[in-house]
């Protein structure tokens, strides 16, 4: 029978090595998904599964059960994610979106989304996300992905309720006009 | 002109959370609202078509890594249970003790000059013992000075200007003694009950009035 989150926890507080390598497989897929749709490149994404288990490591500790463990890990996630796409600021502002597309068009992906390959399909989604503006792209995978709610998504970002719907309204928008424009 | 309602209305029928019951709030309101119904028929498809993503396996790494070069760190509340409750209290109770014999040690004074802290004895001179040892002190001055002159006149009894010399030396000589006699005086108050420099001062000030002519 499979050990629950907090049993692993608990064992590797004890220092077993192999309740963390489970733990961690349990949930990496997850971080390193999020990671290749927000930060559009493999490397990026594996840093980004290391930086955040190494903070979970470290902070294991502080971890009370309270709440379940992947709403405790995509706080700590999510605060990475911010952290390495300031870093990087790959995608252009929301504000360059149209200009950009005039100059310089990414409709470079071949027939209509559902019949890409999936590479293909993951390498649209993924740019389209990279064109919206980080706030924006947060949303999105928060909600769409992660299927958090907006009551869950709001103290993450630090916004009220109302104001993290009107976000993710607003991406949507944008995502909708980005999905036109390449069909 | 846009309607305020479209970005809750759309949140959450893209919130596959939403329950058709929580839904049906906004039923009357979209029946009427021809904005809300386009934006949500134009929206509603954009996660469907994001959830086309096809998860990615991770790539092979280290996965304990972590646990070789970070110190993971056990619980505060157990580590802190794990210490003899005389050793949780024994720094706040070394505190306690230090703290009462500090302020049971401690004095103030307060004087005409103003007052003073200290611990252990009293800063200040009491005003009777100072006066008492100064008119001791006064008296054997005068005593030894008058010996003195006596001394000069039996030996320098004619008054020429070598006698006179003479009995200036005699009487420089004197007062050496007597500065070093005043020092050795200075070291016994210090030695004794005089603690303070302010006592110290006070004395000085006193003797340099008195010797000044």
């Amino acid at each position: 029978m499979d050990q629950t989150d907090n049993q692993l926890i608990d064992a590797a507080l004890a220092g077993s090595v192999s309740a963390w390598e489970t733990l961690v497989r349990r949930h990496e897929h997850r971080v390193y998904n999020l990671g290749l749709r927000l930060l559009h490149n493999p490397d990026d994404a594996l840093d980004l599964v290391q930086d955040v288990f190494l903070g979970v490591y470290r902070n294991l500790y502080r971890f009370r059960g309270e709440s379940q463990f992947s709403t405790w890990l995509f706080r700590i996630v999510h605060n990475k994610a911010v952290d390495l796409i300031r870093r990087r600021q790959s995608g252009p502002e929301i504000e360059n979106w149209f200009e950009e597309d005039a100059a310089e068009p990414v409709n470079d992906l071949p027939g209509p989304l559902d019949a890409c390959l999936e590479t293909e399909m993951n390498e649209r989604i993924s740019q389209f996300l990279s064109r919206l503006p980080p706030a924006q792209r947060l949303i999105v995978e928060l909600k769409v992905f992660q299927s958090l709610t907006f009551e869950e998504i709001a103290p993450l970002q630090d916004i009220p309720v109302n104001t993290a719907k009107t976000r993710f309204y607003t991406a949507l928008k944008n995502l909708k006009s980005m999905m036109e424009a390449h069909a | 002109m846009s309607c305020p309602n479209t970005p809750e209305i759309i949140a959450d029928h893209c919130d596959p959370s939403s329950t058709p019951e929580f839904l049906q709030r906004h039923k009357t309101h979209l029946e009427h609202c021809l904005q809300c119904q386009q934006e949500l028929l134009l929206l509603k498809s954009v996660p469907p078509g994001l959830l086309r993503w096809q998860p990615q396996p991770v790539p092979d790494w280290d996965r304990s890594a972590m646990v070789k070069t970070a110190s993971i760190r056990k619980s505060l509340p157990n580590r802190a249970r794990t210490l003899p409750l005389i050793a949780q209290w024994l720094p706040v109770a070394a505190s306690l003790v230090l703290t009462v014999f500090v302020f049971s040690q401690a004095r103030l004074d307060v004087t005409e000059q103003g007052w003073s802290l200290s611990f252990g004895t009293s800063s200040t001179l009491n005003a009777q013992q100072l006066n008492d040892y100064l008119t001791a002190y006064s008296q054997s001055q005068q005593e030894e000075t008058r010996a003195w002159v006596q001394t000069a006149l039996k030996i320098h009894g004619e008054s020429t200007a070598d006698s006179v010399y003479q009995w200036m030396t005699y009487m420089e000589q004197q007062r050496e003694l007597d500065v070093q006699r005043m020092e050795a005086g200075f070291e016994q108050l210090l030695d004794r009950d005089f603690q303070t420099v302010d006592s110290v001062r006070q004395l000085a000030s006193y003797v340099m009035y008195q010797v000044a002519p």
